[in-house]
């Protein structure tokens, strides 16, 4: 036991010093295989099990055995139960068991300036029902729905908080404490406005766009609060639709209230992760702005390039394409690892995770396979 | 008749206000459905601008997504001077999202300028089952369908369509196009599919060298 406590004291060390900008003893590990691909590759059925997590233990314990990283692999986006008793069309599960995004509206395009002056109240008042179905109620039915939902939110994620705690005591892994929040524009796009609607917004109505993504900055500042903001503990932030303008919009209605989120946050003392979803090479030097020793995990983009230009300041990671795990062969996935730790560990600041979660398994066992590789490559061979 | 260079410029240029005050003025102006025929046509040379623009990695998939609306929308005020109902249709094609897929941003791209080339579209929308596709077509008998989708697995979806129309036993009455960012020549052949592209007008062309 002693030794396992040692080693989880090492593990927590490897993320102090690379959150607080040295390099850490060697390149820590995330598994990029979530929870659906642990659930399906231990033979469960996806929808069911997500309904049902504390019978998912021994599978978690296994894939912890088998796939051992740095950081729990325990952990999710998204449990079902909540969301299906809200009636939620923001997040539903799809025919696979997935739980997924589809596009949504909660606010209508005359209804800015009413949003605009009162966020928050709006978004009780007129978007929740409109997005979870079951809220559009009676007061009373509604606060029925509400202590449910709230209710299987907590022991679930209870549950499986309990299964980390113990996993984590047995392999000797690392939990940060994560909190998820959205740059503003994002949010507007991705619960209010939708893709569609904020692609058109932006040219139709810019003015009101800026002024909506300034009203919901403090909220989305307190969405990614941390309780007790702690050097390992970090706010996740996914990115969405900047890949998707031309800087002058981007400069316009995306950055200025996504710049002042990351700062506040960090002022407050805590971390902050971006997901840089699909390709910000044209954002590079946006991204330097941001306070230091952010954590940036890259999707797409050049490694070289990004290692240059924001190597010395911030934490980097992403960039390992898990595709390639389902199409090459053992040799070609550690050399894309290799190639990897020696473009990014010289700058210090290398944290190995990969492109994109993998969240489904295939039929023959291959994608396992050439996982374990990697990751056993990376936890052997990354040294800075 | 309006200046059709200035037009296909302001649609290029996604000038929203400079395209519709222009084609109000051209519907009130009481053309004939000939007039009316070049001022879509204008519109579709905009909609190869912003293509072009896209590719040059000067507009991107938001400005994509705003050019669809604006077609639609040039559409709409164009309908009534387009010979209305009784117009001859050059042919019907039945488009959606294949299941499992909710993506339809280039499905409506689609669906837009197949319609201003003067086909009758029938939109099934998202996440249409294989079975809705072979109800429709058994429904409306079109020339053609199209089916879209942006998922790895909407190509398997798109499979599942195509045995499913062999089954009913309507595949051979119809001509199946398939698009979406994921379509290649190896899928259109593993679907069975009769053509592929992953840029509209160019479905359009082919669709047109179809009836
Ligand atoms: C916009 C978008 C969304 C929007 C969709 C809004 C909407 N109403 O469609 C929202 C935010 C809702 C969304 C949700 C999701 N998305 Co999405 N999304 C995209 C995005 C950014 C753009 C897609 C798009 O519209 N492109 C622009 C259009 C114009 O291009 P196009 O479809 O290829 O169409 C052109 C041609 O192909 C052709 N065409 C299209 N259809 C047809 C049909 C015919 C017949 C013809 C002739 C021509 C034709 O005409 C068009 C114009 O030329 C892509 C990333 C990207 N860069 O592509 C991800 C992407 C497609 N999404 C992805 C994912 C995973 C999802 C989610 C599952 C996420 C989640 N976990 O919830 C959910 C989807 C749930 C589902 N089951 O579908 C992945 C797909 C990965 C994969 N390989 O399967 C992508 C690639 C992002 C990524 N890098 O991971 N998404």
């Amino acid at each position: 036991m002693t030794d396992i406590k040692e080693l989880q004291n090492e593990r927590e060390q490897l993320f102090r010093d690379l959150f607080s900008g040295k390099a850490p003893k060697r390149v820590p590990v995330t598994n990029p295989a979530t929870l659906e691909f642990a659930i399906q590759y231990y033979g469960e059925d996806l929808a069911e099990a997500q309904w049902d997590i504390a019978r998912c233990e021994p599978v978690f314990d296994k894939f912890c055995q088998e796939f051992p990283t740095d950081t729990s692999p325990v952990g999710s986006l998204r449990l079902p139960a909540f969301y299906q008793i809200l009636g939620s069309k923001a997040i539903v599960m799809g025919s696979g068991g997935f739980m997924q995004h589809p596009e949504v509206m909660g606010l209508m395009p005359e209804e800015y300036d009413e949003f605009i002056a009162a966020p928050y109240d709006f978004i009780i008042d007129t978007v929740l029902p409109r997005l979870y179905t079951e809220l559009d109620a009676e007061p009373s039915k509604k606060a029925m729905v509400l202590a449910k939902a709230v209710k299987a939110f907590s022991d679930d994620w209870a549950t499986l908080g309990a299964i980390r705690d113990r996993t984590n005591a047995k392999y000797g892994m690392v939990a940060p404490v994560v909190s998820l929040t959205e740059a503003p524009f994002d949010f507007m796009a991705d619960f209010l406005r939708s893709f569609k609607g904020i692609s058109s917004d932006i040219r139709r109505y810019p003015e009101k766009v800026v002024a909506a993504c300034e009203a919901v900055l403090p909220l989305m500042i307190k969405k990614g609060k941390l309780p007790n903001p702690n050097i390992l503990g970090f706010s996740f932030i996914p990115l969405h639709m900047a890949p998707y303008m031309r800087e002058k919009d981007f400069a316009k209605f995306y950055w200025p209230t996504f710049k002042t989120l990351v700062e506040e946050l960090a002022v407050m003392g805590q971390k902050v992760q971006l997901f840089v979803e699909h390709d910000w090479m044209r954002y590079l030097d946006y991204l330097y702005e941001l306070p230091e020793n952010t954590i940036m995990r890259f999707e797409y983009g050049d490694p070289k390039v990004v290692a240059d230009k924001l190597g010395k300041k911030h934490v980097l990671s992403g960039f390992y394409p898990v595709t390639l795990l389902q199409t090459g062969d053992k040799a070609q996935c550690i050399d894309k690892a290799k190639e990897l730790l020696d473009i990014l560990a010289p700058t210090g600041r290398y944290w190995f995770q990969a492109d994109k979660s993998i969240i489904s398994t295939d039929s023959d066992g291959k994608v396992a396979d050439n996982l374990r590789a990697v990751l056993e490559y990376v936890y052997t061979n990354g040294t800075y | 008749m309006l200046d059709l260079q200035a037009l296909t410029q302001a649609v290029g240029d996604l000038d929203e206000e400079v395209v519709v005050s222009m084609l109000e003025e051209f519907v009130a102006s009481d053309p004939s459905g000939d007039e009316a025929y070049k001022v879509v046509g204008a519109c579709q040379q905009g909609m190869a601008i912003v293509g072009d623009l896209f590719e040059k990695n000067e507009y991107f998939v938001g400005d994509l997504i705003f050019a669809g609306e604006l077609l639609t929308q040039a559409i709409d005020i164009l309908k009534p001077v387009l010979g209305g109902e009784e117009s001859q249709k050059v042919g019907k094609v039945v488009i959606g999202t294949v299941e499992g897929d909710l993506h339809d941003i280039g499905k409506n791209i689609f669906g837009s300028m197949i319609e201003a080339a003067g086909f009758e579209v029938y939109d099934l929308g998202i996440d249409v089952t294989a079975a809705a596709f072979v109800d429709k077509v058994k429904e409306v008998k079109p020339q053609i369908v199209g089916m879209s989708g942006v998922l790895t697995l909407a190509l398997d979806a798109m499979k599942a369509t195509v045995d499913a129309l062999n089954e009913a036993g309507v595949r051979d009455g119809v001509r199946v196009i398939i698009g979406g960012n994921p379509v290649n020549e190896d899928a259109c052949k593993h679907i069975g599919a009769d053509a592929f592209t992953t840029n509209a007008a160019e479905g359009v062309k082919i669709c047109q060298g179809w009836v």
